[in-house]
């Protein structure tokens, strides 16, 4: 059954490798801005060295997101074409490098060194700044989201907004301002044609996204994402994709059971579900609803984004290659990796508001780290090899570290299983599309968001 | 899921799952919504499923440049022509049969008849195949099964006059003629020219078998060999791989 070991090996290693890479030079980048130079700079003392101390570590979150999306956008591609090679049956890219572990990165230098075309009758103001629109957004609209992905870092602190998701929000819909841009002032019909049909479908499926995440916004009480994330700590049971803390009774409730803690069971469960039956009533919908929602979050997300099953407007049957058939070079280099960075983006949202964040997915009484008589030797094991990296250079912060990692995981796990759709479903119909939009998805998030707000009434949240 | 007008198959299979109309009411279509969606869920489950499981199979890819392909046996590539694969001589009898049939004309055919032997003696042949469509008429035609089409394919080349292949080029080395004729199921040339040979010429027929060995294919005599030294090639040169060409043969 099993028998593309082999092809599996090779994506595996390409993945991790790449993986290395990025975070890497990410985590050094960071370290070396926010950290080491800023040391450097106090042990100088010099006039200017405190306002540089400051500069350094402001630009830091900046620097991160700089040295993070053009690498990632290359992994992300080749990731992509494997996957479906993958799921295709196929070999993939395996000529530049090896395996073809380099092919993105030759993609990248040919692009950039490809003449930038500009058509005759084209608007040429506007057709350069489409693509700086289209791909700002995923710059600053990422921003906010580093703080919660690094469990509040103190160097990524000063990204964190009290209405961070509210913020990012906007900022993954004022793309469709640079796509439609970029089809009006092409100067050709089917770049037009691209356009609209990508402004019809972001309008239509923004309401079920920003619905959705609405809701799980009530379920928490906040709009602050490092909260968000914080308060779905403890395990799977705490995630916002079951329930939204309509289980963290029960998860308390066990760990108590298991820890033989002070507080009884039953004391805890009533404190939690005060209303007996009908809090039993409550948790079941809340489960119910933040899975659908998880869903519909997911749906939105693919076709906010243009992905397969929603990329009408670049249809490559029908209209060429939509918004983006005129641009040529440096452009559509941008353009492109605008494309990938958004993906990224959505699904580190989805990482964020439903899946825990930088959350470990094990229930903390499962997690044999959170049980001191484990965690205490291992800790004093690690000291010594690790105490100059976290004392002495603050190269590693540990809970940044373990909470990075968990969302990496969760975020690829994401983007995997987007390209897993991508290989199978085919295109909407524009029409079907905005049925399923209008008719389906919009009533069903109302619905939902109803219920919820019902339902949370019967449970305490977050005691 | 959601089409107006959804083609028959997929209605019978819908109606079959999910019923068709049996809830009335507002509820009832509501309901009938409902089971649509869990069926439409279902069935793009299904589709991930598959795709998923078929990450799990090998690549069909087939690694051209550096794996070649094993062609079937009457796979129409490059043109060449066979010799005996036990003696080394050339098939061909000069019919011209070939040269009739195709339709594109890119076989030229050079032979005179012998004075000696007063037998048709083959002095060039030559296959344009930049014309040549592949058509394999004229390997119906061969009666001594000499034209034959090759596996090979990779036949690229700079000029269009160098897809002009000569006798030299076209004739293929003893070994590789054993191959076609084994792979093809082609029945093996007769034990002719030791029988032919010693009725038609008296003179020249005492060394038939030595000659076989070493001398070209149709003039069996040493005469024949000294008059025309450059236009049919003796064992050694046939022997060679067709200049820089790959070919597929074992």
């Amino acid at each position: 059954m099993f028998t593309n070991v082999r092809e599996w090996q090779k994506f595996t290693v390409l993945s991790l490798g790449w993986l290395c890479v990025i975070f890497g030079a990410v985590w050094i980048a960071c370290w070396v801005v926010g950290i080491f130079i800023p040391m450097c700079l106090s042990n100088l003392n010099f006039d200017f060295s405190r306002i540089l101390i400051e500069i350094c570590k402001a630009i830091t979150p900046i620097v991160a997101v700089m040295v993070f999306i053009p690498i990632n956008a290359m992994f992300m591609v080749l990731l992509e074409r494997r996957a479906l090679a993958l799921f295709t049956m196929r070999n993939g890219p395996n000529r530049v490098g090896l395996d073809g572990c380099l092919q993105t990165a030759a993609d990248a230098v040919k692009l950039l060194l490809k003449e930038d075309i500009i058509p005759t009758g084209a608007d040429a103001i506007m057709f350069t700044l489409a693509p700086i629109i289209f791909f700002a957004p995923s710059i600053f609209g990422a921003i906010p989201l580093l703080a919660a992905v690094t469990n509040n870092h103190e160097l990524f602190q000063i990204t964190n907004l009290p209405t961070g998701i509210f913020y990012v929000l906007a900022a993954t819909s004022v793309p469709v301002v640079g796509i439609i841009m970029g089809g009006w002032a092409s100067n050709n019909k089917y770049s037009l044609m691209g356009g609209l049909r990508s402004v019809a479908q972001s309008v239509s499926y923004e309401i079920p996204l920003v619905l959705s995440i609405i809701t799980i916004c009530l379920l928490a009480g906040t709009l602050d994402v490092v909260t968000i994330a914080d308060q779905q700590s403890g395990g799977i049971l705490n995630w916002n994709i079951l329930g939204g803390g309509a289980l963290t009774g029960l998860n308390a409730a066990i760990g108590s059971l298991l820890s033989s803690a002070s507080r009884p069971f039953a004391e805890i469960i009533s404190a939690y579900y005060p209303q007996g039956l009908l809090s039993v009533l409550g948790v079941i919908v809340l489960c119910l609803s933040t899975i659908i929602l998880f869903g519909i979050y997911l749906i939105g997300a693919c076709a906010e984004i243009n992905r397969i099953p929603f990329d009408l407007p670049e249809a490559e049957s029908e209209l060429v290659s939509g918004y983006n058939t005129e641009y040529s070079g440096i452009k559509f280099a941008i353009f492109f990796l605008a494309e990938f960075t958004n993906l990224f983006i959505v699904c580190t949202i989805a990482t964020v508001m439903f899946l825990g964040g930088g959350d470990c997915p094990l229930p903390y009484w499962l997690n044999p780290l959170s049980y001191p008589a484990i965690a205490e030797p291992l800790t004093k094991l690690l000291a010594p090899v690790f105490s100059v990296l976290i004392n002495n250079l603050h190269f590693i912060n540990p809970a940044t570290f373990w909470a990075a990692i968990w969302v990496i995981i969760k975020t690829y796990g994401l983007v995997f299983f987007a390209i897993l759709v991508r290989g199978t479903l085919p295109r909407f119909r524009i029409d079907q599309l905005m049925a399923f939009g209008w008719k389906r998805l919009i009533p069903i998030t109302l619905i939902i968001f109803v219920l919820v707000s019902f339902a949370r009434g019967v449970i305490n949240f977050h005691v | 899921m959601f089409d107006k007008n959804p083609n028959e198959l997929a209605e019978k299979i819908r109606t079959k799952i999910v019923g068709h109309g049996e809830s009335t009411g507002a509820f009832g279509s509501v309901w009938n919504g409902f089971k649509q969606a869990l069926y439409g869920l279902s069935q793009i489950r299904l589709g991930l499923n598959t795709v998923a499981m078929h990450s799990l199979r090998k690549p069909t890819t087939q690694g051209y440049p550096e794996i070649t392909p094993e062609m079937p046996p009457h796979f129409r590539g490059r043109l060449a022509l066979t010799v005996n694969p036990e003696t080394g001589e050339n098939l061909c009898i000069s019919c011209r049969q070939c040269e009739r049939v195709c339709p594109d004309k890119c076989i030229e055919i050079t032979a005179h008849k012998s004075p000696e032997t007063n037998k048709l003696e083959l002095i060039d042949f030559k296959i344009d195949h930049g014309l040549c469509m592949f058509c394999g008429l004229c390997t119906e035609v061969c009666p001594t099964y000499c034209i034959i089409n090759t596996n090979d394919f990779e036949m690229a080349d700079y000029s269009r006059s160098s897809l002009v292949y000569d006798l030299k080029k076209l004739t293929l080395s003893k070994e590789e003629s054993a191959y076609y004729f084994e792979k093809k199921e082609m029945p093996l040339p007769k034990p002719k020219p030791a029988k032919a040979a010693a009725p038609a010429a008296g003179a020249t027929a005492a060394k038939p078998e030595a000659a076989a060995a070493a001398s070209s294919p149709k003039p069996a005599a040493g005469t024949a060999v000294a008059e025309k030294p450059d236009t049919s090639p003796t064992e050694e040169e046939t022997a060679k791989p067709p200049d820089d060409k790959p070919t597929s043969s074992p």
